[in-house]
């Protein structure tokens, strides 16, 4: 549905993305994930046809970004991040304008905007002021505002930054319910975002591809090490030499009763730490595996190609 | 065109929601009711002297006399109120950043331009309109007078009003505050204005004929006096024609540069 080809985008001379090649295959949700600044958004804007590449090209069912932008921009349906709107005007006006300027038909704009409020859960605003909606509502009038021309693809930029728990939880619902209808890229700098709606994960930084995989696999290869985190009471000397004791048991860190101890790959030590400490007679208070955030990720997997290229 | 007629439809609604337009539009009609006023009143008790005097009394006139000035005026008051209109249609779309919406829709710049274009047009149309009991009012107390002069002095406002509007949509495109888009805008119409000041048009050097020509007042006064000539309409169109072609130019390169 998508096609990334060698898309480089330079601003001036600093080089936003380099060479990134990707595609999204109709239906899936597609995590794009990376730090600020690695390009996410550059490259979004890229396929929405927002601005042209530098160099490569995009194709979104089959029409080139370059060549037929127009038609490009009709098949995507775009959230930036900290959507911008007009504030001063009421919801359902917004989405009347914004419906009829990507030109959904007088007929069937009406049943359009149903359905659109309708999914958006968006019933109760509908006569408020854009401006005056909270946070999430407007998240949800942004998503609106994409999904109102009922456009094949969906390209979310951070749709969940800025939000509350619920909120996060109610947008990314909304999202896995469009999977396998729409082709969904979202952006994200949050990794269990991204396990918990995509198929299908690109992670970039600083401009390039450094990853392209499928959930499942990500979480395989990246999570090499388990982490677990302990809160035990007892000189911590003590507790540290005795833990690093246990068979496959990697580094141990300590910030004053809080542990981390790195576990090696596909070995679940929790039982053996958890006995270890209470039969050496000290008092285990907590007991967690840690799962890694995106820094982690990033900072092994970087290292890592460092490492390798060395060798 | 149903594209142009949505960006129309929400520019002025936004003039309208807000009070940018009454404000524009209720000092814009004051001061020409003043100078208007004031011109009417000065002619009225001239030309009762002038009456006096048989040969004086063929040569009143309520073009020259009244509406010439009035117009001349006009242009002033115009060059104060259009910015004002025109600083924000682009430069806060830039600011909001929902000019990236507005490039990832599927709509060409052009339709944008002229949508926002049509609409702030409409306001200076509508300006003008309200100034026509003016002339109804002057035709009461003159029977004789005629409608062409009037008329052509018309077309020279509002071609002007167009032109100054062009230049301030370019000025919005090229800024993302508002308060340095009206403020240039101010610098480069009076620049305009003062061009043809530079070098006197008159002193036979080629310089100061040019400058003249691209003057703005230079080729309002014909239309003031009653006098539609050719040269002038191309003047004010080509103004308008390459502000927005500029313009243009100007959402592109920002694209292209991102």
């Amino acid at each position: 549905m998508i096609k990334i080809e060698k898309v480089t985008k330079l601003y001036g001379q600093t080089v936003a993305v380099r060479d990134i090649s990707f595609e999204v295959a109709e239906g899936e949700i597609l995590g794009f994930l990376g730090p600020n600044g690695a390009g996410k958004t550059t490259t979004m804007r890229v396929i929405t046809g927002y601005f042209p590449p530098t160099d490569g090209n995009v194709f979104v069912a089959g029409h080139s970004v370059l060549d037929e932008p127009l038609e490009v921009k009709r098949q995507i349906g775009y959230v930036p991040e900290n959507p911008a709107m007009y504030h001063d005007m009421r919801t359902i006006d917004y989405l009347k304008f914004i419906g009829a300027v990507k030109g959904v038909t007088r007929t069937s704009l009406k049943e359009r905007l149903n359905k659109t409020i309708e999914l958006c859960a968006l019933k109760s605003v509908v006569n408020k002021r854009v401006g005056e909606l909270s946070r999430g509502f407007k998240q949800r009038v942004a998503l609106g505002q994409a999904l109102i021309n009922d456009p094949p693809v969906l390209i979310l930029d951070e749709p969940t930054s800025g939000l509350d728990p619920k909120q996060i939880f109610e947008i990314r619902q909304l999202i896995k319910s469009m999977a396998g209808e729409r082709t969904i890229v979202l952006s994200t700098h949050i990794l269990p975002e991204v396990s918990m709606t995509c198929s299908k994960v690109v992670i970039i930084n600083e401009g390039e591809i450094v990853a392209v995989d499928t959930t499942e696999n990500l979480g395989k290869s990246f999570v090499r090490t388990h982490q677990v985190e302990l809160v035990v009471k007892g000189p911590s000397k003590e507790i540290k030499n005795n833990l690093k004791k246990i068979d496959g048991i990697g580094k141990v860190d300590n910030v004053g009763e809080r542990y981390t101890v790195e576990m090696e790959k596909d070995k679940d030590l929790r039982s053996k730490i958890a006995k270890q400490v209470v039969q050496n007679g000290f008092e285990l208070l907590e007991l967690k595996s840690r799962s890694m955030s995106l820094e982690d990720v990033f900072i092994k997997l970087v290292t890592e190609e460092e490492e390798g290229d060395r060798a | 065109m149903r594209n142009i007629a949505e960006i129309y439809k929400r520019e002025i609604r936004f003039y309208f929601a807000t009070p940018i337009a009454y404000v524009v539009i209720i000092i814009f009609t004051i001061i020409f009711g003043f100078f208007f006023y004031r011109s009417l009143v000065y002619y009225s008790e001239l030309s009762y002297q002038l009456m006096q005097n048989a040969y004086y009394a063929q040569r009143i006139d309520l073009i020259m006399g009244v509406f010439s000035p009035v117009f001349s005026n006009n242009a002033i008051i115009f060059l104060m109120v259009i910015p004002p209109i025109s600083m924000r249609l682009i430069a806060e779309e830039k600011k909001s950043g929902t000019i990236e919406l507005l490039f990832t829709f599927p709509i060409k710049d052009i339709h944008i331009v002229l949508g926002k274009w049509l609409a702030a047009s409409t306001i200076i149309v509508l300006m003008l309109v309200l100034t026509l009991p003016a002339p109804f009012m002057a035709f009461k107390f003159a029977g004789a007078a005629e409608w062409g002069p009037v008329l052509a002095g018309y077309l020279g406002m509002l071609l002007m009003g167009l032109s100054f509007l062009s230049l301030g949509i370019l000025i919005s495109a090229l800024s993302e505050n508002q308060i340095v888009s009206i403020i240039v805008s101010y610098g480069v119409l009076l620049a305009f204005w003062f061009l043809g000041w530079i070098i006197d048009p008159g002193s036979g050097k080629t310089i100061g004929k040019v400058l003249g020509e691209l003057s703005i007042i230079g080729h309002l006064s014909n239309f003031v006096k009653g006098m539609i000539d050719t040269k002038d309409i191309i003047y004010f169109v080509l103004f308008i024609f390459m502000s927005l072609f500029l313009t243009l130019r100007v959402l592109e390169s920002k694209r292209w540069r991102g």
